[in-house]
């Protein structure tokens, strides 16, 4: 087949799974997907039930697109965790689909040896330099009777206890559990968000917006991130944000 | 000798602030300590009647301050052990009377001579309170199982933690084991849930309390069953001396009792 000349798939195991790696730079993604699938049908019972660790190169694919594959390989049953890339757009991408897009360990497979993914790797560590410059970092637990008030993000390490609040212009982040008030996007910033390792508040404000949670609330055993959807304040299991 | 000063509070009123000075005083005047009680609740004094000594009080802690006695002229001998001594608050001034360094001052003579000084603290966030820590080496707060006494507890250990005195060390007192049990009223767990401090002690609710306040005779002095508050302030005074004593069976479940074991191990 001339397609499996001009689109090379790599198959590799590595600590993390398995790798799969597109090279190609130019082929289309149809035909990228095409050869994907026949590449599968071939090694499917090698494959089955396995991690899956994609690694599409430079290539600029769309959450569309990754979503595509992850449904291919799904279908395959193979689960996709991993997608390393070196355009920032296909990582921001992948991470909306919940998917991680570095490897935690070292960039060796099996048997030691180094993988050619080093490049795709090492875009993904770095930060994406976000608004990052007016945070404040608070370490320790806010109780009862504190307020907290800051003009940019705020990020507490500790918990925020009942009785307790955390005003801030941008978003909070609680690595610990939420159980007092938070107020983010205090000047009217609505996109706020608020993240907590345990969100279980007295009461939420974003923007104008409050919510008073249910009064039987049982804490969820993930982190949980707040935002507002449709002039509402919703919580949904914490991911990176879109 | 140096006394260690061990300073009960509470945020909330009512909780047992008194209740359980008077009675770890007395616990560890009969482990034969030499033991000082200050009631630096002025205006709203009651430790002397909770520890029956109400009617020999000539001079009190504000005397002491504003010169016109000694302090040894303020500490009333208790009836039952020679080495426990009251001082006083008054009744008829405020807390404005008293300053912090006032009571560091004080303390610092009494350290000397003692080996506990007990200081009960009043209600509250204000003076009166920054009066009862100013020279603590040691911080109790003492709560109810109950969410404005949890609340009130953890804005109190927050400004224990702005005075540098530590996270301090919490009582859980008027536990009823029953009311626990049917979900009525927040376990030990709940409580060490918010408060993510040492537990000292629990303390059941039991009506020996009330009937010994009225007697001026601490129910740590008097005989005990096992699961009583004058065994579980026994305990306490032995915690306090460093004995590795476990927390009173109250709870039904095993689970949060091992937990518990080990929150007072890690001392
Ligand atoms: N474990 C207990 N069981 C039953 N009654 C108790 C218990 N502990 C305290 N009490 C009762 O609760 C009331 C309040 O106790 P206490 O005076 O010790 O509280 P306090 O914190 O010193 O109050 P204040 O803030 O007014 O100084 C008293 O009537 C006392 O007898
Ligand atoms: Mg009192």
């Amino acid at each position: 087949m001339t397609g499996s000349k001009s689109t090379e798939i790599r198959v590799k195991g590595i600590r993390e799974g398995i790798l799969l790696g597109l090279n190609n730079h130019s082929a289309p993604f149809a035909e990228l997907l095409q050869r994907l699938q026949e590449e599968l049908a071939e090694k499917r019972t090698f494959l089955k039930g396995s991690r899956i660790v994609l690694d599409v190169g430079d290539h600029l694919l769309q959450r569309t697109q990754l979503a595509q594959i992850q449904t291919l390989l799904s279908e395959n049953e193979m689960e996709l965790w991993t997608v390393l890339a070196e355009p920032a757009a296909t990582r921001e991408a992948a991470r909306a689909l919940g998917l991680a897009t570095r490897l935690a360990g070292s960039n060796t497979d099996l048997d030691g040896n180094d993988l050619a993914i080093g490049s795709a790797a090492q875009a993904g560590l770095e930060a994406e330099a976000s608004s990052g410059a007016n945070a404040l970092l608070v370490l320790e637990t806010i109780r009862s009777g504190r307020s907290v008030q800051h003009e940019g993000h705020v990020t507490i390490l500790g918990d925020v206890n009942p009785g307790a609040q955390i005003i801030a212009r941008g978003h909070v982040v609680v690595w610990g559990r939420l159980r007092g008030m938070v107020h983010a996007g205090a000047s009217g910033d609505a996109s706020a968000v608020i993240c907590a390792l345990q969100l279980t508040p007295t009461q939420l404000r974003i923007a104008n917006h409050i919510a008073i949670p249910p009064e039987e609330q049982q804490p969820a055993l993930f982190p949980e991130m707040a935002s507002v959807r449709d002039g509402q304040i919703v919580a949904e299991p914490w991911r990176v944000r879109e | 000798m140096h006394a260690k000063v061990i300073t009960v509070t509470s945020g909330k009123g009512g909780v047992g602030k008194t209740t359980v000075t008077a009675n770890l005083a007395a616990a560890l005047a009969m482990l034969g300590k030499r033991v000082a009680a200050i009631d630096s609740d002025i205006g709203l004094r009651n430790l002397d009647v909770v520890m029956g000594l109400e009617n020999r009080i000539v001079y009190d802690l504000v005397d002491v301050v504003e010169g016109r006695c000694r302090l040894s002229q303020a500490m009333i001998r208790d009836k039952r052990f020679a080495e426990l001594y009251l001082i006083p608050a008054a009744q008829t001034r405020d807390k404005m009377a008293v300053s912090p360094s006032d009571m560091v001052l004080v303390c610092d003579q009494l350290r000397p001579d003692m080996d506990y000084v007990v200081i009960d603290s009043p209600a509250g966030i204000e003076r009166g309170f920054r009066n009862a820590i100013a020279p603590a080496d040691q911080v109790i707060v003492v709560t109810n199982p109950e969410v404005s006494a949890v609340r009130d507890a953890d804005r109190i250990i927050g400004l224990i933690e702005a005075e540098e005195k530590g996270p301090g060390q919490l009582i859980i007192n008027r536990i009823k084991p029953s009311m626990v049990a049917r979900g009525d009223m927040l376990s030990i767990a709940d409580v060490l849930d918010i408060l993510a401090i040492d537990l000292l002690g629990v303390v059941p609710e039991d009506e020996a309390i009330l009937i010994s306040s009225n007697r001026g005779l601490p129910v740590a002095m008097s005989a005990t069953n096992s699961a009583s508050a004058s065994q579980a302030f026994r305990n306490i005074a032995q915690r306090l001396e460093g004995n590795d004593v476990p927390i009173l069976d109250l709870a039904p479940q095993s689970g949060i009792l091992s937990r518990l074991r080990n929150w007072v191990r890690g001392e």
